[in-house]
């Protein structure tokens, strides 16, 4: 994460969880940056990628894990899935890339 | 005339078909997943969520002052 800051660049985290939930979160794992609560699913609508998950043959809608990197003219850079826990990696060899200025 | 005719069969055969395809690549699925149509070179959609603190995060603040990583997770305390 230090090696975003040197790019000029921020983290969010974005979940349904609720922001009490996340503060909880984030103190857990040590989290620096702040963790955003979608709490009516609006981004991940707006994102596209809301996930149908069954959980004891219920169906909730949660994100899709998905890692957007946006420029400092609001423009999409990256698109990335990911198939399990976030991985910094890609958004940071993007975040290198892009102009300091 | 006939030819016209004979044009939208084939375009109601393909389409016929396509839906065909699209049936069975759903039953396959057992979740169902929205994959984002944003792509690189597209705007970001704006956003306003309450951070961890409860305060207003506006994606646009960002705008010519930092690039945004929005890192979509599941769910807290689950492996992310």
């Amino acid at each position: 994460m230090a090696k975003l800051e040197e790019t000029d660049s921020v983290v969010f985290g974005i979940s349904i969880d609720s922001p009490a939930a996340n503060n909880a979160f984030a103190e857990k794992i040590g989290v620096k940056f702040p963790l955003l609560s979608d709490m009516n699913r609006k981004v991940l609508k707006e994102y596209g990628i809301l996930k149908m998950y069954n959980v004891q043959k219920e169906e909730y809608d949660w994100a899709q894990r998905t890692t957007f990197v946006v420029d400092k003219k609001g423009v999409i850079q990256s698109v990335e899935e990911e198939a399990s826990a976030i991985n910094p990696n890609n958004a940071v060899a993007v975040c290198t890339k892009l102009p300091k200025k | 005339m006939a030819h016209i005719g004979f044009k939208s069969i084939i375009v109601t055969a393909a389409l016929a078909g396509c839906m065909a395809a699209g049936a069975i690549h759903a039953a396959q699925e057992d979740v169902k997943v929205n994959h984002t149509s944003l792509k690189s070179g597209d705007m970001a959609p704006d956003f306003t969520l309450l951070d961890n603190h409860w305060k207003q995060i506006h994606l646009s603040d960002y705008r010519g002052k930092k690039n945004v990583v929005l890192a979509f997770y599941v769910l807290a305390f689950t492996e992310g």
